[in-house]
């Protein structure tokens, strides 16, 4: 496994190398350079002060150089400047990881009350609380992030006054608990989706398997219920839950972005579209790069997870 | 044990005491139109200005209403030689917030950054002809002018003063975006810079030592939301005493913890042409699309009433003089024009928006509409500010919808009108090129007598309203909504958040 895993870290060398490649070219066919997004429409500036600002920021070099120069920096570890703001783009993600993966909690609670949930369901299917679940899990999935965003945050934050109404921590507090109040609404409200959707894949993954052979056998065997679930159902039903659980981590580093917007949460997914609205190209590789990576990597854990699932699962 | 917890509970009462005592107003001062939320250098920003006006101070500044300049760091000034001079006087006794003296040398400092072109500052357009700043004295400064510019004052209710004591040693290119403006600014406003947490807010204490007075309160607080509604309803649950308020959203409010302050946007709504470009160089095109406009309607049905209908990009109501055509809403007269003019009802023209929010989307619906209806067809694209830019600073485009902000000096549109400014020269992106027009803009900053200025900018206006380079339509109120807990809050809708006397030192909350 060990060889495996090392494997596939160097596949990804080359494939990040593309990822970086494509999106630098991608780059370069969208309208408006980050010249254009720098400067105010409004700011008159001479085509004197225009030509400074392009040497300043590297812009007036050929489009291969640029990118050549970026790698190489990449490569050493140094991802480059916002065009924005000048501040080095490590930092910036650096600062927004934090916050996305608190949010991350979010998604723990909701991928395990999914699962158990989703038991549930099958367990007692077709009585009247799966259908509850099952409606309730409907709902949960066809309700938009931002929807349930404004919904919870009308209710709790607005009406009830329970939590705060966005924000990541009070100006001039800003301890654990503070956060921590900050955070328990917005995660609520992302959990629900990975609820929803992790019960439905889990409730249908084991009656999938609920009425093979072999669980049968356990049963007439007389091995009592929770342990042919827990022994024999869960190990084969998990692996697809398990693979939509990875697919959903590059989805919470890159997609959470509509529950940020509306509660002013400071992430990774903020940033990037902060980026690629002021042309912010040093901003926009760098965080393509780190999200690549993390996906990679997820991936790779999703992999590497099946085998512990499944010992069936080899690896060569 | 028992102890222990008595400690922990009287620490807990103390710290709760001590946070009680301390006077704090946070606001959304960055939402809207006027903000640049994280942008903290004065010298690059073109808005953001309601913010950083409470750490730095400028020469003058106007009253709320927009109708006079009045000091600020200086206590007087005066005009001379035709307009070519100008003397300010220092206020005595003002101290920057690390306690060193504020002098003429800061001001020359100032003045000398933003003509460096190594800084990157819009400012250097309009205080390219100072050709010589003189400090006599280390409470006078003395201005000479290349010509005569009546705008300077204006210009200058939006230019921060700068410490040389802090900045000297930095180079100019390295200052743009210097880690200072976000570490440790020093300024002479009435608060004192104390932090920044990225994305999340910034915060300011009160400045003892402030020339006016000091601060009522104790610290004022600047809290980022990326979306409106966000603002809005943290205004609403009461977390900020400020935020900007669009016209749906002052409708949301009801009760009275807070409220709601209105004033005009001071920006014209315009249908823009690329002037430079034949398809729609028949005056009588522009004419027809702007008669068969039903404003009135629009501004009833999707302003709610919260737009006032204008002829040409004047907002001052003092530039704009009577009678000038208010192209009445007359679809049979649009046709005709149109026929006359030979125009292709087949035709369909793009107008391109920077405008992304429901109400722009609506107007550009409404007016696709009515537009279609006289036989002149339009595909309304809407993109985002560098998108925009782009196209816009090139010639391959027919139509606009966009908006100009222009305040209380009408001189704010030289840029955007003189022929002088085209691409890539300055921001005049319609291309227009009318030499009567350069010529009552150029009078408008030489002459030193008022009504000769107001003159010149009432034929400018009337100039505008006949030739059509824009078809004006409308200017949008703006609305701001403050907890009733507040005293003393001055805010008042202004270009880029612009700089008027709000008088923060004042403001106070329960």
């Amino acid at each position: 496994m060990g060889l495996y895993t090392l494997r596939r870290l160097l596949i990804s060398i080359p494939l990040l190398l593309v990822i970086s490649a494509v999106v630098f070219t991608l780059l370069q066919f969208t309208p408006g350079d980050p010249l254009d997004a720098y400067i105010p429409p409004d700011q008159v500036l001479s085509a004197e002060q225009r030509q400074i600002l392009k040497v300043d920021l590297g812009l007036d070099q050929s489009k291969p150089v640029q990118y050549f120069k970026w790698l190489g920096r990449a490569a050493q570890g140094d991802l480059g400047y916002r065009i924005k703001n000048g501040q080095p783009v490590i930092e910036e993600l650096g600062r927004r990881l934090p916050p996305t993966l608190l949010m991350g909690l979010g998604m723990t609670v909701g991928v395990t009350l999914g699962i158990f949930f989703g038991i549930v369901a099958a367990v007692k299917r077709y009585t009247l609380l799966d259908n509850t679940l099952t409606f309730l899990a409907f709902l949960g999935i066809s309700t938009p992030a931002f929807l349930a965003g404004l919904l919870g945050m009308y209710v709790f934050a607005l009406k009830l006054g329970w939590f705060p109404a966005g924000g990541y921590q009070t100006p001039g507090d800003g301890g654990a608990l503070d956060i921590l109040r900050h955070l328990i609404l917005p995660a609520m409200i992302l959990s629900v989706t990975y609820i929803a959707i992790l019960m439905r894949y889990t409730r249908s993954s084991i009656l999938e398997v609920l009425f093979q052979d072999f669980v049968r056998t356990a049963s007439a065997k007389g091995v009592p219920s929770y342990r042919v679930i827990s022994k024999h159902v869960l190990r084969n039903a998990l692996i697809p839950v398990v693979t939509v659980i990875g697919a959903n981590v590059a989805n919470l580093i890159g997609g959470a972005v509509f529950l940020e917007s509306i509660f002013s949460w400071p992430g990774t997914g903020q940033l990037y579209l902060d980026a690629i609205d002021s042309r912010d190209y040093p901003m926009i590789m760098g965080t393509t790069l780190i999200l690549a990576i993390i996906i990679l990597l997820a991936n790779l854990i999703t992999d590497l997870m099946y085998g512990l699932i499944d010992p069936r699962i080899r690896y060569s | 044990m028992m102890k222990r917890s008595l400690l922990a509970l009287t620490f807990a009462l103390c710290t709760l005491g001590s946070a009680s005592a301390d006077k704090v107003i946070t606001g959304a001062f960055d939402q809207g139109p006027g903000g640049a939320p994280g942008q903290f250098n004065p010298l690059t920003n073109t808005a953001g200005f309601t913010w950083l006006n409470k750490y730095f101070s400028t020469l003058v500044l106007y009253d709320p209403a927009f109708k006079k300049i009045s000091g600020d760091l200086a206590s007087s000034w005066t005009v001379a030689d035709g307009g070519k001079k100008y003397t300010f006087v220092l206020r005595d006794g003002v101290k920057w917030h690390d306690g060193k003296p504020f002098t003429s040398a800061d001001v020359k400092f100032s003045l000398d950054l933003a003509n460096n072109p190594d800084s990157g500052s819009g400012f250097a357009a309009k205080f390219g002809n100072i050709t010589r700043i003189q400090t006599p004295n280390a409470r006078t400064v003395v201005l000479t002018l290349s010509k005569p510019n009546a705008a300077l004052l204006d210009a200058m209710t939006n230019f921060m003063i700068l410490p040389q004591h802090a900045l000297g040693k930095i180079a100019a290119k390295d200052l743009r975006n210097s880690a200072w403006w976000r570490t440790s600014p020093v300024g002479t406003g009435p608060f004192k810079w104390n932090k920044l947490v990225p994305d999340q807010y910034v915060e300011l204490v009160a400045n003892a030592d402030y020339f006016r007075g000091k601060p009522k309160v104790d610290r004022l607080v600047n809290r980022y939301f990326k979306e409106q509604a966000a603002a809005v309803v943290a205004l609403k649950s009461g977390d900020i005493d400020f935020s900007y308020l669009t016209l749906d959203d002052t409708k949301t409010f009801n009760g009275s913890a807070v409220k709601i302050l209105e004033g005009s946007s001071q920006v014209a709504n315009y249908l823009g042409f690329n002037n430079a470009s034949p398809l729609l160089k028949d005056v009588r095109i522009r004419q027809a699309i702007l008669q068969a406009i039903d404003r009135d309607t629009i501004v009833k049905q999707l302003y709610g009433g919260g737009a006032e209908i204008a002829n040409c990009p004047v907002t001052n109501s003092k530039y704009v003089p009577k009678g000038i055509n208010a192209y009445a809403y007359n679809q049979d007269q649009a046709r005709q024009l149109l026929k006359a003019a030979g125009w292709d009802s087949g035709k369909s023209v793009e107008v391109i928006t920077y405008y992304s929010d429901q109400l722009s989307k609506d107007v550009l619906v409404t007016l696709q509409q009515m537009l279609g209806q006289v036989g002149f067809k339009i595909a309304p694209r809407f993109v985002d500010v560098p998108t925009y830019n782009q196209i816009t600073g090139g010639s391959d485009f027919t139509m606009v919808y966009a908006g100009i902000g222009n305040g209380p000096d009408p001189d704010t549109l030289y840029p955007s009108m003189h022929s002088d400014f085209i691409p890539p020269n300055g921001t005049n992106r319609m291309k227009v090129s009318i030499p009567a027009l350069n010529k009552l803009f150029e009078q408008g900053q030489e002459t030193t007598s008022a009504s000769t200025r107001t003159k010149a900018y009432q034929d400018m206006c009337a100039l505008v309203n006949k030739q059509l380079p824009w078809d004006v339509l409308w200017s949008a109120k703006r609305f701001g909504g403050v907890s009733t807990k507040l005293s003393n809050f001055i805010w008042t809708p202004a270009p880029a958040g612009g700089r008027y006397d709000d008088k923060a030192y004042l403001w106070d909350t329960k």
